[in-house]
């Protein structure tokens, strides 16, 4: 039994199965993948993988019900993720806490040694890779363009070598986000209450939603290098 | 609301309408519902003990406590648990029950994630892992279900014959909660988690997941009806 609008294409519904088990044999690959694996971040990396897939079958149903499906799946993929991942960090700790000796030999999976790499192009090119993202990002808008121009300036941010992120600066990116979510809320209530200036509201939750974004992931990857930065 | 809606747990007591999500009450869910509220009352209230082991070679004891930080994140986590458990045995939506799902999955990681035992440490990762895996069956069923029926609610799907799709979808939907529960195939992880102080905490991981089994069985016979 299946009921469908009749303006879904027949190409679309056609899709349905081979998406379908797309997905079920990606998984089925990764988990292959997982049970030839040793090393342990190898197989964490890897059952993202099987994530993955199951988001690829969710989404292959394309209704808005499947949609609220794939958020929570996603959340959830994300938190199992770091749950895991921490795990993994406090069991390492354990281990070279009960014997600090054993780790001076032998390198563990979960800390590469660090390597510096001293190339021109690493100081250059990503200034402009930066750049370009960025400009794309506010040209596309919304959520997509916050998740552009916020990898834009992560990539910015991992490749400058200045050490030591201003107070300032991080309580300034909070603002900013601050104000972009007030943007937002503005757009979202414009719609609903003068229905006539949707153009106007919709972009200003638009911009709001770019710069809230990309203000966040920007963010992330300024503490992220602190964190990395910090040895 | 129909007069021939088939529930397992009982006479129907009545239903309680949100739009789309429709809750059912039976005597089975009640009762589920209140016996899982009342052991995470008895969790909030309730210290951790303190284990005592056996030193080698020595006529002494070692005791295995759990430090205030760690004892309160655990009653945190716990309690979370306990509700989601009992979110799971009263909703009327497969959806929902997915979702519950997953989150008691994630919990029952982040109850012993700060404990000392490496052992330990190591079979909540590979617990972790199994739950990860599943949760691609576990909402890619739901998902099936959803495709071929057009709803997640338990009412509307307990009423319709179950296609080939369904019964496909529901057979997922089984492997997926059988290992992000951890039993059956899966236990041998699961099991090993127990072994650390702190216990009326962990015992939530195992109540939660003895609970959820029970209903999921409620639930996949109402889809395949």
């Amino acid at each position: 039994m299946i009921m469908l609008p009749s303006f879904v294409p027949d190409a679309f519904i056609s899709m349905y199965l081979p998406a379908i088990y797309a997905g079920l044999i990606i998984g089925f690959i990764a988990t292959m993948a997982i049970a030839m694996k040793k090393e342990e971040l190898h197989i964490l990396i890897l059952t993202d993988l099987v994530g993955l897939a199951m988001i690829f079958v969710v989404s292959a149903v394309g209704t808005d019900l499947a949609e609220a499906l794939i958020l929570p799946g996603l959340v959830v993929e994300l938190a199992e993720t770091l749950a895991i991942s921490e795990i993994l960090i406090t069991r390492e700790m354990r281990k070279i806490e009960q014997d600090p000796r054993k780790n001076l030999t032998k390198s563990s999976s979960i800390f590469p040694q660090p390597f510096s790499l001293d190339m021109e192009i690493m100081t250059t090119a990503p200034n402009f890779i930066a750049l370009v993202l960025i400009g794309y990002g506010i040209f596309l808008t919304g959520f997509t363009g916050g998740a552009v121009a916020g990898g834009g300036i992560v990539l910015y941010a991992l490749s400058k070598k200045a050490r030591g992120l201003p107070v300032l600066m991080v309580d300034g990116i909070a603002g900013v986000s601050g104000i972009a979510w007030c943007l937002w809320i503005i757009g979202f209530l414009m719609f609903f209450v003068t229905p006539q200036y949707w153009l106007l509201s919709l972009f200003l939750a638009a911009c709001g939603l770019l710069l809230k974004v990309a203000s966040k992931v920007g963010l992330i990857g300024l503490l992220m290098r602190e964190d990395i930065d910090k040895e | 609301m129909n007069m021939d809606f088939i529930t397992l747990g009982g006479e129907l007591l009545g239903v309680i309408q949100f739009g789309d999500i429709v809750l059912y009450l039976t005597p089975l869910n009640l009762f589920l519902f209140a016996v899982l509220l009342g052991f995470t009352f008895l969790i909030a209230i309730s210290k951790t003990e303190t284990q005592v082991e056996a030193t080698m070679h020595h006529l002494d004891n070692t005791e295995v406590k759990v430090s205030p930080k760690e004892f309160k994140q655990r009653r945190f986590l716990s309690i979370i648990c306990g509700i989601a458990s009992a979110g799971a045995m009263i909703t009327g939506d497969l959806f929902n029950f997915t979702l519950f799902m997953a989150l008691v999955g994630i919990l029952n990681i982040g109850i012993v994630s700060a404990v000392k035992q490496t052992s330990v440490l190591n079979s909540a990762f590979n617990y972790g892992l199994i739950a990860m895996m599943c949760s691609l069956p576990l909402f890619g069923g739901a998902a099936l279900i959803l495709a071929s029926t057009g709803t997640l609610s338990l009412e509307v799907l307990s009423q319709m014959p179950a296609s080939p799709m369904v019964v496909f979808g529901a057979i997922l939907m089984l492997i997926g909660i059988l290992g992000e529960s951890g039993v059956a195939p899966f236990f041998a992880s699961k099991a090993e988690m127990f072994r650390t102080a702190g216990s009326p905490f962990i015992v939530i991981i195992h109540l939660s997941s003895l609970f959820i089994i029970v209903r999921a069985v409620e639930i996949l016979l109402l889809v395949l009806w």
